[in-house]
């Protein structure tokens, strides 16, 4: 089940390409599997790799790349002839810069509360780890019944205000998540 | 003993003259210079004349002196000019003849009088061609410009007598930016040209451009080939061609071609030669000027009659009597030819020069690669900068459109930026695909962000981050990562899964 989820906990690896244009493109480079952009998994090949040249096939067609400049975080690649210039930030310092969920209100949407009292009876996923929507991140046990907690959007694992064995109230605040949906 | 050839010219129509050397039995040499000394043309010859030119002002296929010189030192029997250079300079052609040197293209005194478009037109008129409405000749200064600008109406154009690619030429849109305009024109000529003389005609606010390829022989035999079409142009550069044109109807294109046999028979014309067609909204033509040397872009009409107009070019030249008949003349299909020059189209067409450092040309059996350069060589300032051409041949031209592009997309070039990305968005551009597009399409259309793909830029984020993500994800790690290790495991795994 676990395994169409398609963000795989290291949130190290996501990161964000913004074009001059404000176009944002999320990029997870898992370390075994397809790379994630914008959320959707895609079949691109990595076929060589020379200095500064990147050949890739995708949709049955051939794209040559070639990284034409580079300053600090900015990169100008030429592909199919033609430049794009992007500014890359990590997750971690593209919420830093507060790029990601400005709006405080939305970003308490997404912490996990309790939906009512019970036990902690195990948390799934550590602080910093990327969480799918949809994905449990813990159990709580309520009237005898085991019931998982799901995140609600694509985010980052921020503070776990519990731990397990724990008994929590209604309305407790359990974990926070900062969404990637952007 | 074979006829020897020297050709006064380099890069893709020096290798493109060499091949119909050898096809019909010339020792094929040409001239090494030292701006270039690798280039990729030397490799295809059978001889090669080291010029020397390093310390010259000039690049030796300007240098029609030191030309003839080592052409007579080298026994040379005939010189081709190519294109560009002294191809279309008089002086070289009578020089070459006072050497008792066989100078491939039409006699000096007719490219002296094609050269000079008041003389030109004046025997256009004589043939009965069209001329767009305008001065009969030079006009003396800008008052005589307002006067005739009265007459046939604003927007008029001022062109250079003795101009060409654009120098000397002003649209002037109100008598009052009449004066100002006549004077830059005229300074531009004389400092371009050696000749200020200026002419004023009607300016044709979306013309088309059409040119009808001609084959004569010195015993009167003249027929055309068919028609090009050249509407898309940057500044007065031609960038992409096809053959035939879509923008007539064959009743128009029999009487073009009729009108430019009949003018080329009324000048005794010999050689192959060029004439050139402006194409009103209307469906109005007018002659515009005949060039008189082989053209860029000949390959199109050759992809479409299978006539190979080199090869004759040089057997007229040796004084072989044109065997075809204009009832010979069938074309079949459509073809398209894409420049590639090394300009940015992303910013302003900026020549780019430097390393080619990995190129890769589309194949096939209907793609046709003519090319001066290969992995390796160096596009330097001093010559100009189209460095090869891809020309496609399509059963009409819809299929034409649809492989020309499919070829674009298995064009690589690593080290440069090119005008192929610019071939590519013509193609797919809804005033390219219905034949309405003008001479002003560039101005009128395009925009670099036109280039960009969704997928390209996307591919693009992927290849930027993993740039970056291969630097960060070091960082990051607590292990003493070996480079790229980290994301090689990606790279190897989908190498595996292949």
């Amino acid at each position: 089940m676990g395994t169409s989820y398609v963000y795989r906990r290291d949130a190290s690896r996501l990161f964000i390409a913004m074009r001059e244009n404000g176009k944002r493109f999320k990029i997870y480079l898992p370390k075994e599997t397809l790379p994630v952009i914008d959320n959707v998994e895609q079949d691109i090949n990595f076929i060589e790799q020379s200095d500064y040249q990147y050949l890739f096939e995708w949709k049955g067609k051939r794209y040559n790349c070639e990284l034409v400049s580079r300053d600090q975080n900015k990169s100008t690649v030429k592909v199919n002839g033609v430049e794009y210039k992007f500014s890359l930030e990590s997750l971690f310092s593209y919420v830093r810069h507060g790029m990601i969920d400005k709006d405080g209100k939305q970003l308490n949407e997404n912490n996990i509360t309790s939906p009512m009292p019970g036990k902690i009876v195990d948390i799934f996923l550590a602080e910093g780890d990327l969480v799918n929507e949809g994905e449990p991140i813990l159990s709580l046990e309520a009237m005898k019944m085991q019931n998982e907690i799901t995140a609600t959007c694509n985010g980052v694992i921020g503070k776990i205000h519990v731990v397990a064995g724990q008994s929590v109230m209604k309305d407790d605040l359990l974990i926070e998540v900062t969404s990637i949906d952007v | 003993m074979n006829k020897r050839l020297l050709i006064a010219n380099r890069s893709e129509i020096a290798i493109r003259i060499i091949r119909s050397a050898h096809k019909l039995g010339l020792t094929a040499v040409v001239l090494q210079s030292d701006k270039e000394p690798d280039a990729l043309y030397l490799q295809y010859a059978d001889e090669i004349i080291e010029a020397r030119d390093a310390n010259n002002e000039k690049p030796i296929f300007l240098d029609a002196e030191r030309i003839v010189q080592l052409a007579l030192e080298n026994h040379i029997d005939l010189i081709h000019p190519g294109y560009g250079f002294l191809s279309e300079n008089p002086d070289f052609a009578a020089l070459c003849e006072k050497n008792g040197l066989n100078f491939v293209g039409p006699s000096p005194e007719l490219i002296r009088n094609m050269g000079i478009k008041t003389i030109a037109k004046k025997m256009a008129i004589e043939a009965g061609l069209p001329l767009v409405p305008g001065s009969d000749g030079a006009i003396a200064n800008a008052q005589v410009a307002q006067e005739i600008a009265k007459k046939i109406g604003y927007p008029v154009l001022l062109k250079a007598s003795a101009g060409g690619g654009g120098r000397g030429m002003r649209i002037v849109e109100k008598p009052e930016t009449m004066e100002r305009n006549f004077k830059s024109a005229f300074d531009e000529a004389t400092a371009a040209f050696g000749n200020g003389d200026l002419f004023i005609e009607k300016y044709l606010e979306n013309p088309k451009h059409l040119e009808f390829q001609i084959l004569g022989d010195k015993f009167g035999n003249v027929i055309h080939l068919g028609e090009r079409e050249c509407s898309l142009q940057r500044k007065h550069q031609k960038l992409m061609e096809e053959a035939p044109s879509a923008s007539i109807s064959s009743k128009v294109r029999n009487k073009m071609g009729k009108m430019a046999v009949k003018f080329a028979k009324s000048i005794g014309y010999f050689s192959a030669g060029t004439i050139e067609y402006i194409l009103d909204e209307d469906g109005t033509f007018y002659f515009m000027e005949m060039n008189t040397r082989i053209q860029v872009e000949h390959p199109v009409t050759e992809m479409v009659t299978g006539i190979d107009l080199l090869d004759w070019q040089i057997k007229i030249a040796l004084g072989e009597k044109l065997t075809l008949k204009q009832s010979n003349i069938k074309t079949t299909g459509w073809a398209i030819e894409c420049r590639v020059n090394t300009e940015d189209p992303q910013n302003r067409f900026s020549p780019q020069t430097g390393f080619i450092e990995k190129i890769r040309f589309p194949q096939g059996n209907h793609v046709r690669i003519e090319t001066g350069v290969q992995n390796g060589s160096v596009v330097t300032p001093y010559f100009d900068s189209m460095i090869a051409k891809i020309i496609v041949r399509g059963n009409n031209r819809q299929d034409a459109i649809d492989k020309t592009l499919e070829a674009l997309k298995d064009f690589s070039l690593v080290g440069l930026k090119t005008t192929v990305p610019f071939c590519r968005t013509v193609l797919q551009d809804p005033e390219f695909i219905s034949a309405r597009y003008t001479t002003r399409w560039v101005t009128q259309f395009f925009k670099p962000v036109m280039l960009e793909h969704p997928d390209d830029e996307l591919i693009g984020a992927l290849a930027a981050t993993i740039i970056y993500a291969t630097e960060y994800l070091q960082i990051v790690s607590d292990a003493p990562a070996s480079r790229n290790e980290n994301l090689n495991v990606w790279v190897l795994n989908k190498r595996i899964n292949k």
